[in-house]
């Protein structure tokens, strides 16, 4: 396995540049962390995961879906170029994972895998999270992975994939100890989280969560709508027209369970009609509903909801409130 | 793709955030600037739905002029050029002040700056203001009068450090949401007191340890009897009075009218709510007030602020961090346009056009002689003087008066009798019907500049795409328009140029410059390159030397319900829509989210007239009647409707009243009589 200093990565994605769609994480114009192009601030890969979900690389705000002219449909086509992402993190990883299935088992997206198709995914791990935090190494569910030690990269390699581009990236031969000893760091990792959310699931599950309990959290609720918009896991869209003079383009943009328009019906009928009702859907959909479509919990303990919410009614701030107010009984 | 970061150009909170342009110049989303200093990461549902409009067909996208009674493709050339030349003949005939010019709190500073320098050093008039008449002449007034600064005392960030919040007329979590947020924060995290005097059951109501659900129009009343407990209880900070304030005897005369008792019944509340108010506001370490159009809309608008004022004086709650008297602005950028003169009595910086010597400082400035000295017309007295015919031209940049002025049917009276119009806007709108050229301008994304939000921030925007169609950034098309008309020292190569001009003539803003506030905006005063900005007015001293206590009487609302109109009429914005729906209602889920115009009332009186949720009704006054959907809802009080004007089928604001505030000319937006009925 190599080990890379920082200016070696960064010589690496350039080289690998005019092969394939590089987005990395950068430095935006105030120090906001994004994924962008390598030319578009300055690589940003420490300090944890990216603010906003990662995977809008493939499943962005907005994008068309097809554009009728006079004549023919046109469809969006696959991309000259395969994305080549940096920055998951290993719970990134897990939200790609499932997103891929949720695109693909019954009917496949096509808008989606023109994207997904052929792109590298790979993980940032190690000493480098936010405020000296250890980030747990993925290992899995990507095709590289840049396990930091504080100060350079392990580069990982775990597909064919994976393994035909880094034969380009420099570096040294490091010895297997240094990745075991991160390995053990990132095993003592606390699972407190996890079975947080395990226990709040088994309580929806049980439904031993009464309605009282989602007042008390649609109350904080501002409908924002942020917790949807940078949830790896949330794949719902609305789709509209914009019709000009010579063609009418159909695009998609993200849409929000929090909103009473999602589920309205043309009647005016709302079946999520109420506040509580929403609040609920959105906790209840990941931690409930899921595990009897999916058989897994789809909150994979990213904390961007947590991160964004402007009152704090996250979902790990959410189930921190349930499990304990109902976790006992 | 890139990602430009700009300024939210929806309310006064002042988000910053990255607009996504795709490779085709297309917007394609926004993401939330996680180091902005009020942002932090997040946003409301208008700022992720802010990038949503840009694109959107309807954009003007070529000069039109109106020809035979139609509206015909024209050239910049062939359109300008007749903007001059009637604006020129108008004068001639009928004298400079028989134009007036509209500015906009949707445009940049820079823009508000140029607009009224159009005004007054090309057109020789003072007849130039924007929409701050409509929502916070009040606070501007009021509040220049009690401490000699019109604006917000406080920072956004002093919601997270109050230990007592006393919102009233603000609907804070649905028209400033990040602001709301703070409170409610504050109040769950924190545990700080939350006092709602509101009539409608708001979010933060929920939340509130007292919600005083008094009579609309009552607001007078309702502080002078708080003031009343707190000198009767002796709850007053007497330090602040004694060594801060003047005029105190007066205001202690004047509340001593209002016991308790009397005004709770003046505001069908109880005496012991004012008192448990008195006493939780007072006793409060650090009480700061939040106040929005609630306060403000009313013919006792200034009065009204000015009771707020006096309250936190009474209580030494002014000049430090979790205090203040806190008006919220609801425009992105209505702070800027105020603070850049774009008002028909000061200069930028609310240098008084009436006194010699700033008006001979303006002449030196700007290379012109002669500036008018004389107050102009208001946006609300200049539609009654087109009434009149004494006002015969308007060139309106980016503002709706048909759908945001009181009494429609008035306004359309007056713009019909206008000889000429000018629209600058991005999107056709009620007001562009009426107009003999309409100049398509860039949107927000398509030009730089600044807005100032509500905390005073001087914050940049950022041209993320090329202008769509034809069109021109307002301040190009503002240049042009001087040129033609003769006036040569309107040029800049930059947003930024502009800036350094504003900054050389406005002693509050003569620190600004692009430079400084390219990552992070500066809070005014900022006097000079060196100053850092103030988070905290009247610390230590007040801007006009001591706080002046201005006691007011209460007064009657205009027209209130009657046996013919029984329901009180309020109006104002809801969540997702902003103002009059010019950018929201293009934006595919804000739309969505409320696609009808509405009204809201309680289930009591829902019950009462067979009205179910959904029903479309007629609702009336004396002015007219629109079919709205009912909205059954107890956020209504009993005897109560609410409207938002955000809609062209169901105007609003064809039921409200022209009746002005006498010193601020704020129309009664929140009070006045009508009927309800069912459509089926």
């Amino acid at each position: 396995m190599k080990l890379l200093t920082i200016q070696e990565v960064e010589s690496f994605l350039k080289s690998i540049d005019s092969d394939y769609d590089v987005k990395v994480p950068v430095n935006l114009h105030d120090g906001t962390r994004a994924i962008g192009k390598l030319n578009e601030g300055s690589l940003a890969i420490a300090g944890g995961r990216i603010p906003q979900k990662i995977t809008n690389v493939f499943f962005p705000q907005m994008e068309p879906v097809l554009t009728t002219g006079s004549e023919k449909i046109e469809l969006p086509k696959p991309l000259s170029k395969s994305l080549f992402v940096v920055g998951f993190t290993a719970q990134d990883a897990d939200c790609l994972k499932f997103i891929d299935r949720f695109y693909s088992e019954n009917y496949r997206d096509d808008i989606y895998f023109n994207k997904r198709d052929g792109a590298v995914i790979v993980c940032v791990s190690g000493r480098c999270g936010a405020d000296g935090e250890f980030l747990k190494i993925a290992g899995k569910n990507c095709d590289l992975e840049l396990i930091s030690d504080g100060r350079n990269y392990l580069l990982a390699i775990y597909t064919d994939t994976g393994k035909a581009v880094a034969e380009r990236a420099g570096g040294v031969e490091a010895d297997g100890s240094l990745l075991q000893q991160l390995q053990k760091e990132s095993d003592a990792l606390s699972n407190d989280d996890l079975e947080l959310i395990q226990k709040a699931s088994k309580l929806l599950l049980e439904e031993k969560v009464p309605d009282e309990f989602w007042a008390t959290i649609s109350d904080r609720c501002i409908a924002c709508t942020s917790c949807n918009l940078v949830c790896p896991t949330c794949t719902c869209f609305d789709v509209f027209d914009r019709k000009f003079d010579d063609k009418t383009r159909r695009y998609r943009i993200w849409d929000s369970c929090q909103l009473d328009g999602f589920m309205r019906e043309a009647s005016g009928h709302n079946p999520m009609g109420t506040e509580n009702l929403r609040t609920r859907r959105r906790i209840h959909h990941k931690l409930a509903a899921d595990p009897t479509r999916w058989d897994q919990i789809t909150c994979m303990l990213c904390g961007r909801c947590d991160d964004v919410c402007p009152t704090g009614i996250g979902i790990k701030a959410v189930c921190k409130e349930m499990v304990a107010k109902y976790g006992s009984a | 793709m890139k990602k430009v970061l700009t300024t939210c150009p929806y309310c006064g909170t002042g988000c910053m955030f990255y607009l996504v342009v795709g490779d085709d110049g297309t917007l394609l989303g926004v993401e939330p600037s996680s180091e902005h200093v009020v942002a932090k990461g997040q946003l409301c549902v208008k700022g992720w739905n802010a990038y949503h409009f840009v694109n959107h067909p309807d954009r003007l996208t070529q000069p039109l002029v109106r020809k035979n009674g139609k509206m015909e493709p024209a050239s910049w050339d062939e359109a300008l050029s007749l903007v001059v030349s009637k604006l020129k003949e108008t004068q001639a005939a009928h004298g400079n002040d028989s134009v007036a010019f509209f500015s906009s709190a949707k445009t940049t500073d820079e823009e508000n700056y140029l607009m009224m320098k159009l005004a007054r050093a090309v057109f020789k008039t003072n007849n130039v203001d924007h929409c701050a008449r409509l929502c916070h002449s009040s606070t501007v007034l009021g509040l220049a009068a009690t401490f000699g600064s019109g604006a917000m005392t406080n920072s956004i960030s002093c919601m997270e450090e109050s230990d007592c919040i006393l919102v009233t007329g603000s609907n804070t979590t649905e028209q400033h949401p990040l602001i709301g947020s703070r409170i409610i924060e504050n109040v769950s995290k924190r545990g700080a007191k939350l006092i709602v005097a509101d009539n409608r059951k708001i979010r933060l109501a929920r939340l509130a340890d007292i919600h005083v659900r008094w009579k609309n129009g009552t607001d007078v009343a309702f502080l002078n009897g708080i003031m009343n407990v707190i000198i009767s209880e002796s709850l007053e900070d007497k330090e602040f009075v004694k060594t801060r304030t003047e005029n105190y005897e007066e205001l202690k005369k004047t509340v001593a009218n209002y016991p308790p008792e009397k005004a709770a019944e003046i505001c069908g509340i109880t005496p012991e709510e004012i008192i448990e108010v008195a006493r939780m506001f007072a006793t409060a370490d650090k009480a700061m007030i939040v106040y929005s159009m609630g306060i403000t809309q009313h013919t006792h608008g200034v009065d009204n602020v000015k009771s707020c004022a006096n309250l936190a004086m009474l209580t030494g709650n002014v000049g430090k961090a979790g205090t203040g008297v806190n008006p919220l602005r609801g425009q992105n950028n209505v702070q800027g346009a105020c603070d850049m003169g774009a008002l028909p009595n000061v200069y930028s910086g609310y240098q008084k056009v009436t006194e010699p010597d700033v008006r001979k400082k303006f002449e030196k400035a700007w290379g012109v002689e002669d500036l008018p000295g004389e107050v102009g017309y208001t946006v609300t007295t200049a539609i009654d003087a087109a009434a009149e015919d004494k006002l015969k031209a308007l060139y309106i940049m980016g503002e709706n008066p048909m759908m945001s002025d009181p009494d429609l049917n008035h306004v359309r009276k007056a713009m019909e009798k206008l000889d000429f119009i000018v629209v600058q806007d991005i999107f056709p709108t009620p007001t562009t019907e009426y107009a003999d050229v309409i100049l398509p301008a860039t949107s927000y994304a398509e030009k730089d500049g600044t807005f100032t939000s509500t905390e005073r921030r001087v914050q940049r925007i950022r041209k993320a795409i090329e202008p769509i169609g034809h069109s021109r950034a307002d301040w190009e098309i503002l240049c042009d328009v001087a040129q033609r008309a003769g006036y040569n020292s309107m040029k800049y190569n930059s947003a930024g140029e502009i800036m350094d001009e504003v900054a050389s003539v406005t002693p509050i803003y003569g620190g600004m410059s692009f430079d400084r506030i390219d990552q992070v905006g500066l809070q005014w005063p900022c006097p000079n390159k060196e100053h850092p900005g103030t988070a905290v007015l009247h610390s230590g001293k007040f801007s006009r030397g001591l706080g002046l206590f201005s006691p007011a009487e209460y007064r009657p609302s205009a027209e209130l319900p009657d046996s013919e109109y029984p329901f009180l009429l309020s109006t104002g914005r809801c969540y997702f829509h902003f103002h009059t729906g010019t950018m929201t209602r293009r934006s595919q889920l804000l739309d969505r989210e409320e696609r009808f115009p509405y009204v809201e009332l309680s289930p009591e009186d829902a019950k009462e007239l067979g009205i179910k949720d959904r029903f479309w009704v007629y609702v009336a006054t004396r002015r007219g009647e629109v079919k709205v959907m009912a909205h059954v809802t107890d956020v209504s009080k009993k005897g109560v409707l609410f409207m938002p004007f955000h809609f062209e089928e169901g105007p609003a604001n064809l039921l409200t009243i022209n009746a002005l505030d006498p010193v601020a000319k704020i129309p009664e937006y929140k009070v006045c009589a009508a009927k309800i009925r069912s459509a089926y």
